[in-house]
């Protein structure tokens, strides 16, 4: 028990004061026959050090982006962590505090999320964004009930299989048991044809969600496929990636400026935000002003003080839980505050030009690789559309796990097979490139694929299984 | 030392030209990007972000720090979240390479160390709960119970049965009724009685074959173990319904007794509340669920599962074979990252470690009763679990005193408000809970300064604090014409 005060000298001054004998006698609330008559069956404490030991153990049993060169992406990305990005994350005034409910004691986090923000409206071109959600997934699904309840009447909600598949299938099982029904929008060439869309949206269509660039890497045509959804009388969710803003014309100026997404998501990892094997992440969201009523979350704002003096609170509180309870426009209670505070000051970081700068190394690294690697002879390229960070190849020996033990062995993690999610694409692998690869790191996986052959990838990478 | 002039804006601070991070060159050969994008998908100019040099980042964002309250640095007693002592070596362990940095795609044979990890958190969770099968994926707590209710919606579904209600008590937490109707159920409220007991008579009442479950709070919102749990839950189960139980509370009772053994057949976690998770300024947080064996094949996919082949080490890989899931509630595997920092804080506890937190988590909340209730009534009685709620009604009657002026009048002392007027069954509630991790010197320091508050002159409480920055902003001015950004 590290971490609690009491002397048995204060236990029993306390437990005089109550007007007890024993702890155990306060615990009798709990009626006998729910009591635990046994310990827990839980294995022994661990000190710091036999803590700090195990853990270390446990660590070095996994392979990860620092002791392997990692091409892997599908919506959440190794970009560069800047140091004071973590310094100031790190500080106990930001990650141990809460909401703040109380304004004047949480004036930082409060001014830093008017700031988060702020930078997300000038990212998508939209008029207002939350102070964050969990995710991009679980953004785009309530990105989806919100266009639900603004359509009023309107049940369908269009989304293409270019979209990442686990945002449609968080988006599913959100609409799991309300009015809403997916109808699905099949991308055989690896983005949304403007045929297909204009067949799939009629005047029962709220929504459709634009991947940009989407889960293949490629670039929809965003611009005519947002004046067809809007034809039709449908909102448009844009579902972005935020790096990608450094050379991708923004959601909110899609089809002219804007004229562009009503709504758009992000994930924010690629934001500063360490990859921790999924979580937690940044989710993100901005919209039209028409829209803010419905917007899902917590919201800051910026207000007085009896004196005059420019401060910030939450607001627009009234369409929350802990006020409107069943007519909330969502469940959310929390946000995802320490990291829209590390995408705040990534972002301040890296300023317009960084981003820029940014997104110009991953779109010109990752047309390097995937060029060297379809020369190598063994992969081709699956989808003409033009692609920013990630790529699709097909590996003409069909073996994709080969390619990815190769991968370990040499040091790579070296990109993410498609087959669980698209049995028609199971010889083809997902690839992505940051600004952090080096040419020396692309060229050494362009070259393993060109020196094995097929069947040489059975060596086991088994060295970290027996650590 | 605090710095309260230094607020301006990241926007106020931008000069064209300046830079912090700069990036390598290109190393591999540059082609025009017209030749890379399609011309109407390329931004004509970058975002309009702020442009600053590094040591005014940190400072900016420095100086913003010191103007939050943490328990790092003060007594938070906000009921409810359990604000408890985050330790340091939990942050170590979750920022170490190999477990803070894994992607989530990586192949199973590259993280069998993070899957064993997790593998035993599950367990150790099920434990806990006395419930057998556990989900980690859910983002929060609020996510955990909407997670819960569509286990529940899918249980029933499979068994044909239609069934429409769910009931929560007036006292639970707002999320309760709004997860209920984000899973398609309608919402009936059961009363509470000014001891915070559910009333029988009104649950009897709402109580027909259309339940599909209670969602209730134990120990609840006021922090009294329910006495009628057992009633509760065998009536609800005799009419076919199940019990959800909001974990909130679970700092109360660990190794005391389990949901599972009085009832529950679903339960959420907060792990950033009872397993020392820090909360962040908001978040992030997890809400891992358990659930009974006849609930575990809807349960989100995937589930961290062991095998153990003959005279070999064990072999962890994801479970994603579960054809009566409800499916995905988010994408990748959960928020690991508060995941790793609960599962530190159970090992470093162990069993009996854990059933002393909850001991003593009931001691502080007990003793700190027991000094307030003479000049701040306790509505609830003498005795509570973790936390309890006290009211200033007659303080407002008699003297114009609120339960907000409590609160901000607390801030000039250096310590956190409670939660105020939460529940919303008590009038001018200020709901406490001290945590285990506070000492008796910190409880008796703040119930002298809440005995002092309540002496003082009401005009000095109405316009308390007076020693913060910033004091008493107008919020129905941000609400009714609201600025929600400083926009480009």
């Amino acid at each position: 028990m590290p971490f609690t005060y009491n002397t048995p000298e204060d236990e029993a001054a306390m437990l005089a004061a109550i007007g007890v004998g024993s702890i155990e006698e306060l615990l009798e609330q709990v009626p006998a026959d729910f009591r635990l008559d046994r310990p827990l069956r839980l294995p022994a404490a661990l000190g710091e050090m036999e803590l700090d030991a195990h853990t270390r153990r446990l660590a070095t049993r996994n392979a990860s982006p620092t002791s392997h060169a990692c091409f892997l992406g599908g919506g959440a990305y190794d970009h560069f962590v800047p140091a004071v990005v973590d310094a100031i994350a790190s500080r106990g005034e930001f990650y141990t505090s809460y909401t703040p409910y109380q304004a004047e004691v949480a004036q930082g986090n409060l001014q830093a999320m008017f700031e988060y923000q702020s930078l997300v409206t000038r990212l998508t071109g939209l008029d207002v964004s939350n102070s964050s959600l969990y995710d991009g997934a679980t953004a785009a699904a309530e990105a989806v009930l919100m266009a639900l309840a603004a359509s009023k009447g309107r049940t369908e909600v269009v989304l293409p299989d270019s979209l990442h598949p686990e945002y449609r299938q968080t988006i599913a099982t959100y609409l799991s048991n309300l009015p809403g029904q997916v109808v699905t929008l099949t991308t055989p060439h690896g983005v949304i044809e403007a045929e297909a869309l204009r067949a799939s949206v009629n005047e029962q269509t709220a929504c459709v969600v634009i991947p940009q660039p989407n889960f293949f890497g490629c670039i929809e045509e965003a611009d005519e496929l947002t004046r067809i959804a809007h034809e039709a009388g449908a909102l448009v969710i844009a579902a972005y990636d935020p790096i990608s803003l450094g050379v991708l014309k923004r959601p909110g100026d899609w089809s002219g400026e804007g004229a562009g997404a009503d709504i758009a998501v992000a994930e924010g990892q690629s934001l500063g935000s360490p990859l921790q094997y999924g979580g937690p992440y940044l989710g993100m969201l901005a919209c039209r002003e028409s829209l803010v009523r419905r917007i899902p979350g917590r919201i800051v704002g910026q207000t007085t003080d009896r004196r005059g003096n420019r401060c910030f609170v939450l607001t627009l509180q009234t369409r929350e839980q802990h006020i409107r309870r069943d007519k909330a426009t969502s469940n959310v209670c929390s946000n995802q505050g320490l990291l829209a505070l590390r995408a705040t000051v990534y972002l301040a970081l890296l300023g317009p030009t960084g981003l820029r700068e940014t997104a110009h190394l991953c779109l010109q690294k990752s047309h390097y690789l995937a060029e060297q690697l379809c020369q190598s002879g063994r992969f081709e390229k699956v989808f003409a559309a033009p692609t920013f960070k990630e790529f699709v190849l097909r590996d003409r020996q069909a073996d994709v796990a080969g390619f990815i033990n190769d991968g370990l062995e040499h040091g790579f993690l070296a990109g993410i097979p498609l087959g669980r999610w698209y049995p028609e694409l199971a010889d083809c692998v997902l690839i992505s490139v940051t600004e952090k690869r080096t040419r020396e790191e692309l060229d050494r996986l362009a070259a393993i694929v060109s020196s094995t052959r097929h069947g040489d990838a059975i060596a086991a990478h088994s060295a970290l299984q027996t650590a | 030392m605090r710095n309260i002039h230094d607020t301006q804006l990241l926007f106020d601070l931008s000069k064209p030209g300046r830079r912090a991070l700069r990036l390598p060159t290109c190393d591999v050969p540059v082609q025009p990007i017209e030749t890379l994008l399609p011309a109407g998908a390329i931004a004509e100019q970058a975002p309009a972000l702020p442009e600053l040099a590094e040591p005014q980042v940190v400072r900016h964002f420095t100086n913003l720090s010191t103007q939050n309250m943490s328990v790092d640095s003060h007594f938070y007693p906000l009921g409810s979240c359990t604000m408890k002592h985050n330790p340091k070596r939990n942050e170590r362990a979750a920022g170490l390479a190999g477990l803070g940095d894994l992607h989530p795609y990586q192949p199973e044979s590259t993280i069998q160390g993070m899957l064993a990890l997790l593998y035993d958190l599950q367990e150790f969770l099920s434990e806990i709960s006395g419930l057998p099968a556990c989900s980690l994926q859910p983002a929060a707590g609020a996510h955990g119970e909407l997670t819960a209710l569509w286990v529940a919606a899918a249980y029933f579904r499979d068994r044909g049965e239609q069934r429409t209600k769910v009931l929560v008590p007036d006292s639970a937490h707002g999320t309760n009724p709004a997860s209920a109707i984000m899973a398609g159920f309608e919402t009936v409220t059961v009363k509470t009685l000014k001891s915070g007991a559910v009333d029988m008579e009104d649950f009897r009442a709402k109580l027909d074959d259309h339940i599909a479950v209670f969602m209730i709070t134990n120990p609840n919102t006021v922090g009294i173990f329910e006495p009628a749990m057992r009633q509760i839950a065998d009536e609800v189960h005799a009419r076919g319904g199940l019990i959800y139980l909001d974990g909130a509370n679970m700092n109360a009772i660990l190794g005391v007794t389990r949901p599972g053994d009085f009832g529950a057949d679903m339960q959420h976690y907060n792990p950033h509340k009872t397993f020392s998770g820090p909360h962040g300024g908001g978040g992030p947080g997890a809400g891992p669920i358990c659930v009974t064996e006849k609930l575990a094949s809807y349960l989100p996919a995937p589930i961290v599962v062991k095998r153990n082949d003959d005279n070999q080490a064990p072999v962890y890989s994801l479970d994603y074979e579960r054809p009566k899931s409800i499916g995905r509630v988010r994408s990748f595997f959960g928020n690991t990252g508060v995941l790793v920092r609960a599962y530190c804080y159970i090992r470093t506890h162990g069993p009996d470690g854990l059933r002393r937190v909850s001991e003593q988590a009931v001691l502080n909340a007990n003793y700190l009763l027991s000094r307030v209730k003479h000049f701040l009534p306790v509505p609830q009685g003498d005795r509570c679990m973790h936390e309890f709620v006290a009211s200033a009604k007659q303080l407002k009657t008699e003297r114009g005193v609120s339960a907000m002026d409590i609160a901000k009048r607390l801030l000039d002392f250096g310590v956190h408000a409670p939660t105020v007027y939460f529940p919303q069954t008590v009038p001018e509630a200020l709901m406490c809970e001290p945590t285990e991790t506070e000492s008796k010197e910190t409880l008796d320091a703040f119930a002298e300064m809440l005995f002092r508050i309540t002496e003082e002159d009401p005009e000095l409480l109405h316009t308390a604090p007076h020693t913060t920055a910033i004091s008493r902003p107008d919020e129905v001015a941000a609400a009714r014409q609201p600025t929600l950004c400083h926009c480009g």
